[in-house]
């Protein structure tokens, strides 16, 4: 079996973060995982400390994409064959780590876990987000992702390596349509998604178009001109 | 006036360069996806008043400017300004980053130190 390394991002979940670690270690101690705090204004550190959890405490807040970097860098740097994303709120479930890991060692790059492969998407303004990234991606790289805003992505060793080192590499869709393009093959399995425990969601509704605008202009705009370059260490590069 | 066809060539010129420049930034990863979109939308801004010069005939009646090239100007203007101001604030925020960061890998070396003499 791949040695897979679980990365939980956290920011403010003082709320949340002991149920979901207790969960995954109680049930799955077969998982490596590392919690990495985002310079949170709460007791999630604390919290970690008290119950011995392996973590990684960012001095300051760098923003999901910066706390997710940080996690991939440590599985490079330890040598993990495979990392995945598990938000810190609750509502990605551990028992779908298995069907994942699996699909990942039939030989894909990313396997996403994805609520809507088998279930139809609902037709809500919450999910019309959902819908316009997904258009973008089907328009640009011929793939449907039915669900590109699970945060719930499993990638392996070169993924990681990739991830860890670049820039405009964040765990969102645009950089998933990126590498469809490049060449990355990339599944779905299908997920059942809770909601958060407790506690406040960051996606206020202006945010949310916020987010859909710089996804869209991302994904039909900006991916086109990149350019792949996984020859030159990032230190090697200068911004 | 306004459309005399050198200021709106010089505009769409403007646009492009600066959508062209951005973008090739992008394609060498010199730059964060999020900070581009600005200026994108910039370009697309002046493009815009430069292929459709009624836009700006038609704000300039309406706010009473003398030329509807200062409908142009105040756009820009406008644009810069609020950029700054939003840069202002992102600076600020990085200011406080680097100084916490600062003092945070001072303390770690006064441990390290501290650990090393005990030893």
């Amino acid at each position: 079996m791949s040695k897979l390394l679980i990365v939980i991002p956290a920011h403010n979940e003082e709320a949340n973060i002991v149920q979901v670690v207790e969960e995954l270690t109680r049930s799955y101690p077969q998982y490596d995982y590392v919690v990495v705090n985002d310079g949170s204004r709460d007791k999630t550190a604390a919290l970690c400390r008290a119950h011995g959890y392996r973590l990684i405490d960012l001095p300051v807040n760098l923003g999901l994409a910066g706390a997710f970097q940080t996690g991939l860098r440590f599985a490079a740097e330890n040598g993990y064959d495979c990392a995945m994303q598990m938000d810190a709120d609750g509502q990605h479930k551990p028992e779908y780590i298995a069907p994942m890991l699996a699909a990942l060692e039939e030989g894909n790059d990313i396997v996403i876990g994805s609520r809507f492969l088998t279930v139809k998407k609902p037709k809500t303004l919450r999910m019309l987000g959902s819908y316009i990234i997904s258009w973008s991606i089907r328009l640009t790289t011929g793939r449907a992702i039915c669900d590109p805003t699970s945060g719930m992505r499993m990638f392996n060793r070169a993924m990681v390596e990739e991830f860890a080192q670049n820039l405009n590499y964040g765990p969102e869709p645009d950089t998933i349509s990126y590498l469809i393009k490049n060449g990355a093959t990339v599944k779905e399995v299908q997920v059942e998604m809770g909601e958060r425990l407790a506690g406040q969601s960051y996606l206020t509704f202006w945010r949310s178009v916020q987010y859909m605008v710089k996804m869209s202009i991302s994904i039909l705009l900006i991916q086109w001109f990149r350019k792949r370059d996984t020859e030159t260490p990032y230190p090697e590069r200068s911004l | 006036m306004f459309d005399q066809t050198l200021i709106r060539v010089c505009l769409i010129l403007g646009s492009f360069i600066t959508a062209g420049y951005i973008l090739r930034r992008v394609r060498h990863a010199k730059v964060q996806i999020e900070d581009t979109i600005f200026w994108l939308m910039f370009s697309a801004a002046l493009l815009i008043l430069a292929i459709f010069p009624g836009i700006a005939y038609w704000a300039a009646n309406l706010l009473g400017f003398m030329s509807p090239i200062n409908f142009v100007y105040v756009v820009i203007i406008f644009l810069l300004l609020a950029k700054q101001f939003f840069m202002s604030i992102k600076l600020s925020q990085l200011d406080s980053k680097v100084r916490i960061l600062t003092e945070q890998v001072a303390l770690n070396e006064e441990k390290a130190e501290r650990d090393k003499l005990d030893l």
